[in-house]
C-alpha cells in the first residue's frame, strides 16, 4: 500500500506540472493577442511572491483557524516552484539588461535557491539528528557543555590526589581542555567528517596503554565526556543551520519584495501607459 | 498598614468550599440523613472530621421535573444523593445530543482571539484579579441548566430505572475518572439532591468501608446490567439473561488508586519492570472466565525467549479471555489454555463473567459474528516464533521496542499525547512559539522528554483517559471539561498546593510564580510567591484545535490519542 506521504507528493508533482503546463500554453496564447503580456504576467508573479510570503504572516497567527502550516509549506513550496516557471515566462528567458532588473532578478533566484536548499536540508538535517543521538535543546546546549566541561576539569583535577600521578590530568589540559570548553568543528559536523573526534579518541587510545588501572578508568570516563561533547558539537552545528537558512531566506525575501515594488513603479513611471492594451 | 497591592490571602481547600454559602442548618440535616448519620465519627481524622468534609465539599441542590442532573458521556467530578423527590436514569441507547443540550467548549470571540497579537502580557505568567481571588467555581457541570419537555415521547424506546430518596448515582464516573454512563433527569415536581465532588467522597470512602459495600450494591443493582450490555458480547442475551450474567459477575479491583506515586519511584529508581506488575491472568493457565476491563489498563503479553514481550495494552471496553473460551466451547477436544498474560497497570477495575456461565448462557445464542474466530493451529505454535507476527497489524507496525516503551511509560493512558518523530521534526520551535502566543505568551509544554525509536513524546498533558493529577487536588481546581473531556485547571480556584504536579507521572504540569497585570510577583502575607499550576489546555478556547500540531510545518508533531493503536500505527508509517 502506497504511503500517504509518498502519495500527497505525488499528486503535487502531477498538479505542479499540469499547472506549469498551463501556464506556457495559456502564455503561447496571449503573445500573439496581448501587446504587454509582461505586465500581465508581472501582476501574477508579483501575485504569487504575496501568497508565498503570507506563509510568514501564517506563522504568526497561530490563533487563527488558518489552516495547518504543514498544508501551508507543502502549498508554499509547490507554488514556489511554480513562480521559478512563471519568472522565466515574466523574463522571456533572457537574463535583463538593466542593472536594477539584474540585481531583481538575481535577487528573486537567491530566495528561489535559498527555498529549494533549505527545503532539502530540512528533509536530510534531522534524519542525521535522530540517527546520532545527544538530542538536546538549542538553547541549552552552552548550559550542558559547560556543565559537561566543569564536570571534566574536577576528574581531571582529582585524578592528581586519587591516582598520585599527574598523567591524566596533563592529558586533560594539554588535549580536552580546549576540546570541552567551546564548541568546536561546527563546519565538519555538517560535512558528517568525523576525523576530528577520531583523533581525539586515537590519543587517547595512546595514553591508556601507559596507564595503570585507576588512571584508566579516570581516563574511561574522560572519554565517554568527550563523545557526550562531540554530540552535543553536532546536535549544535546542524540545528544552528536550520535555524539559520531562514535568517536567510526570509531577509531576501523582504529585500526582493520591497525591489519589486520600486520595480513596480518604476515600470509605471517609465511606461508612459504603455499597460493599457 | 494596608495590603500592598500584589499581596493576596493565601487560599486553603476550606476557602473554596463546593457551596460558599451553605447553611449550618442545611449542614445539620444532612448530617442527620442516613448513611451519614450512621457513621463513626471516630473513624475520621481530627484534622478532617466528616462534618469538615460535609461542609467544605457538599452542596444542596434542586432541580424540576424534566430538568438534567447530569449527561451521558460527560465528564463529572461528584456524586449525587438523593435527599427528596425522585430521579429518572435513562439507560442505553439514551437520548440524542441534540435533546441534551449538550455544547461545545465556549470559544474566544474571533476579536478576542486576534487580540492576543497584541494584548498579550510582556511578563510570563500574569493573572488576572479574578484568578488570584479565589471563589468561582470549578464544575464543570453546573453550566446553564437544560429541561426536557414531554419526556415520555423523547425517552421513546429508552428503557429507565427510578431512583429515590438514600439512593447515590454518578459515584463511578466521580471515583474512577471516566465519562457517565447515563443520562439522569428530575422525575419530581421538586427534587433535593446532595452533590459531594469527588474528593469528599474519596475522602468519606476512606474512613467508612460500609458506604463503598452500600455502593457497590447499588452499582449491581442499578448499572451492572447496563455496564455488560455495553460489551458486545452481551448484546444478543434478553432481560432475564443478562440478569443471571449479572448475578454471576465478580468485581475486580486491582492496583493502587493514586498509582502515580509508585510509578514515579520505580521509574526514577529505573525498576519499572514487568515482573512488578500483579497478573491477572497468566499464560498457560486455565480460561476460567473473561475479563472485561471496566476502566483502568491491562498489559497484554506473550512469554519471549526468557521474558515477557507486550503485544497491547488495553483499555476500559476490551477484554481478555474470550478467544480462547470460545475455542474450548466450541471444541472441548483440543482445549487450550490463555494465550497470554494480562497484567494490571496503574488502577484498573474488571469485571469476571466465569466460564460457566459463558457457556451455558452467553455463547449458545451468540451470533457467529460476535463470536472471535478459533484459534488456528499456527497461532497455537508461536512460542518461538516472534508473537507480535501473530497479533500482526498494529503491533507489528509500531514495533516491538516502541511498543515497550509506550506501555512502560504508560503513555497509553493520554488521549492527546504530543508525539514527535523526530526523523521530520527540524527543531525549529514553531510548536512553542505557537502554544505561547495562544496563553499569553506562556509555552505550556516543553519540546522534550523521552524517545524511543525516533519518536519522542514531550513533557506536555497528555489529557489522560486516567488523569492521576486529579487525585490530591483539594479544591478541584483541575478537572475534566464536560463536553471536550479534556483536563484543565480553573486558575482561580487554584490554591498552588502543588499536589496536581507532584502527581502527575509524566512532569507535565509545572507550578509557576503568579504576577499580576503590572508584572509585580504576587505574594502572601509572608511574602513568600503565590503558585499556580499551568499545563497545556488542548487550546480548548482557541479555534482550529491545538496550536502546537497546527503550527508543525513538518508534520512531525501530532497530538494523538494513544488508546487507539491502530491510527498511531498509521501515523508512523504514513
Amino acid at each position: 500500500m502506497m504511503r500517504t506521504t509518498i502519495k500527497r507528493r505525488l499528486s503535487g508533482v502531477v498538479l505542479l506540472l499540469a499547472a506549469v503546463v498551463a501556464l506556457f500554453w495559456g502564455h503561447r496564447q496571449l503573445v500573439p493577442v496581448m501587446r504587454h503580456l509582461a505586465y500581465l504576467t508581472g501582476w501574477f508573479l508579483l501575485a504569487v511572491c504575496l501568497f508565498l510570503t503570507a506563509y510568514n504572516a501564517r506563522k504568526k497567527l497561530p490563533f487563527l483557524p488558518l489552516g495547518n502550516s504543514r498544508t501551508w509549506l507543502q502549498i508554499h513550496a509547490y507554488v514556489g516552484y511554480f513562480s521559478l516557471a512563471l519568472f522565466f515566462v515574466h523574463t522571456g528567458w533572457r537574463w535583463p539588461s538593466g542593472a536594477f532588473e539584474a540585481v531583481l532578478a538575481s535577487l528573486y533566484l537567491a530566495v528561489a535557491a535559498s527555498g529549494v536548499v533549505g527545503l532539502v536540508w530540512s528533509r536530510i538535517v534531522p534524519r542525521r539528528l535522530t540517527a546520532r543521538g545527544c538530542e538536546a535543546l538549542y538553547e541549552r546546549i552552552p548550559m550542558i557543555r559547560r556543565k559537561l566541561a566543569e564536570d571534566a576539569e574536577a576528574l581531571a583535577l582529582a585524578s592528581v590526589a586519587t591516582t598520585r600521578s599527574t598523567a591524566v590530568a596533563d592529558f586533560y589540559k594539554l588535549h580536552l581542555a580546549g576540546f570541552l570548553g567551546r564548541p568546536m568543528n561546527g563546519w565538519r559536523h555538517l560535512a558528517e567528517v568525523r576525523s576530528p573526534l577520531m583523533r581525539i579518541k586515537a590519543l587517547i587510545a595512546d595514553l591508556d596503554r601507559f596507564l595503570a588501572p585507576d588512571q584508566r578508568k579516570v581516563l574511561g570516563e574522560l572519554a565517554v565526556m568527550v563523545a557526550q561533547k562531540d554530540g552535543l558539537d553536532y546536535q549544535r552545528s546542524l540545528q544552528l543551520s536550520l535555524k539559520l537558512w531562514l535568517f536567510v531566506h526570509i531577509p531576501l525575501t523582504y529585500s526582493l519584495l520591497i525591489l519589486t515594488f520600486l520595480h513596480v513603479v518604476i515600470v509605471f513611471a517609465f511606461s508612459g501607459g504603455a499597460g493599457a492594451n | 498598614m494596608d495590603t500592598p497591592r500584589n499581596q493576596v490571602e493565601r487560599l486553603g481547600r476550606q476557602d473554596n468550599p463546593f457551596d460558599p454559602e451553605f447553611p449550618e442548618t442545611d449542614l445539620d440535616r444532612i448530617a442527620a440523613l442516613a448513611p451519614f448519620k450512621d457513621m463513626d465519627p471516630a473513624s475520621f481524622s481530627k484534622k478532617q472530621p466528616l462534618r469538615m468534609i460535609l461542609q467544605s465539599d457538599t452542596r444542596l441542590r434542586r432541580f424540576k421535573r424534566g430538568e438534567i442532573i447530569v449527561r451521558a458521556g460527560d465528564y463529572g467530578s461528584s456524586a449525587f444523593m438523593i435527599v427528596s423527590g425522585d430521579v429518572r436514569v435513562v439507560l442505553p441507547p439514551g437520548l440524542p445530543d441534540r435533546v441534551l443540550g449538550r455544547r461545545e467548549p465556549a470559544k474566544r470571540s474571533v476579536f478576542r482571539a486576534v487580540a492576543q497579537l497584541w494584548a498579550n502580557h510582556r511578563n510570563p505568567e500574569v493573572r488576572t484579579p479574578e484568578e488570584l481571588g479565589g471563589g468561582g467555581s470549578a464544575d464543570a457541570e453546573s453550566g446553564s441548566r437544560v429541561f426536557l419537555q414531554d419526556v415520555p415521547r423523547l425517552i421513546g424506546k429508552s428503557k429507565t430505572v427510578t431512583l429515590g430518596p438514600g439512593e447515590f448515582f454518578g459515584e463511578i464516573a466521580a471515583l474512577s475518572r471516566m465519562p457517565r454512563t447515563a443520562t439522569i433527569l428530575c422525575d419530581s415536581d421538586d427534587a433535593e439532591l446532595l452533590e459531594i465532588r469527588w474528593q469528599g467522597l474519596r475522602d468519606i470512602l476512606k474512613h467508612d468501608p460500609a458506604l463503598r459495600a452500600h455502593i457497590d450494591a447499588l452499582y449491581r443493582k442499578n448499572t451492572l446490567s447496563n455496564a455488560l450490555r455495553s460489551f458486545p458480547i452481551f448484546q444478543h442475551l434478553d432481560e432475564e439473561q443478562l440478569a443471571q450474567v449479572a448475578a454471576q459477575t465478580q468485581f475486580g479491583t486491582y492496583g493502587e488508586y493514586d498509582w502515580s506515586g509508585d510509578y514515579k519511584k520505580l521509574a526514577k529508581a529505573g525498576t519499572n519492570s514487568i515482573d512488578k506488575e500483579t497478573v491477572i491472568a497468566q499464560e498457560g493457565d486455565y480460561p476460567d472466565g473473561v475479563i472485561f476491563i471496566r476502566s483502568g489498563f491491562g498489559r497484554l503479553s506473550k512469554r519471549f525467549g526468557s521474558g515477557q514481550r507486550t503485544l497491547n495494552y488495553l483499555g476500559a471496553g476490551r477484554w481478555f479471555g474470550l478467544r480462547e473460551i470460545t475455542h474450548n466451547w466450541r471444541d472441548p477436544g483440543s482445549a487450550v489454555p490463555f494465550q497470554y498474560s494480562l497484567r494490571v497497570i496503574g488502577y484498573t477495575h474488571t469485571l469476571f463473567v466465569p466460564t460457566r456461565v459463558m457457556e451455558q448462557v452467553v455463547l449458545p445464542g451468540a451470533p457467529n459474528s460476535l463470536l472471535p474466530r478459533p484459534l488456528t493451529p499456527d497461532e497455537l505454535d508461536v512460542d518461538d516464533d516472534d508473537p507480535l507476527k501473530e497479533q500482526g497489524g498494529f503491533a507489528q507496525r509500531i514495533g516491538p521496542e516502541l511498543m515497550e516503551f509506550l506501555t512502560g511509560r504508560r503513555i497509553f493512558n493520554g488521549t492527546a499525547t504530543m508525539v514527535i518523530d523526530l526523523a521530520r521534526c527540524t527543531r525549529c520551535d514553531d510548536c512553542v512559539r505557537a502554544c505561547a502566543a495562544t496563553h499569553d505568551n506562556n509555552p505550556r509544554f516543553l519540546r522534550q522528554g523521552p524517545v524511543s525509536s525516533g519518536i519522542q513524546v514531550a513533557q506536555s498533558c497528555m489529557h489522560c483517559v486516567d488523569p492521576v493529577c486529579m487525585i490530591g487536588c483539594p479544591t478541584g481546581a483541575i478537572h475534566r471539561d464536560a463536553s471536550a473531556g479534556d483536563v484543565v485547571i480553573n486558575q482561580a480556584t487554584c490554591i498552588g498546593c502543588t499536589s496536581c504536579a507532584n502527581n502527575c507521572p509524566y512532569d507535565a504540569i509545572r507550578m509557576v510564580e503568579a504576577r499580576d497585570p503590572g508584572g509585580d510577583f504576587v505574594t502572601d502575607k509572608e511574602y513568600r510567591p503565590i503558585l499556580k499550576a499551568t499545563k497545556c489546555d488542548h487550546c480548548i478556547d482557541q479555534y482550529g484545535g491545538p496550536a502546537c500540531e497546527r503550527a508543525c510545518p513538518h508534520d512531525a508533531l501530532k497530538r494523538m490519542d494513544m488508546t487507539r493503536l491502530d491510527t498511531f500505527a498509521t501515523w508512523l508509517n504514513r
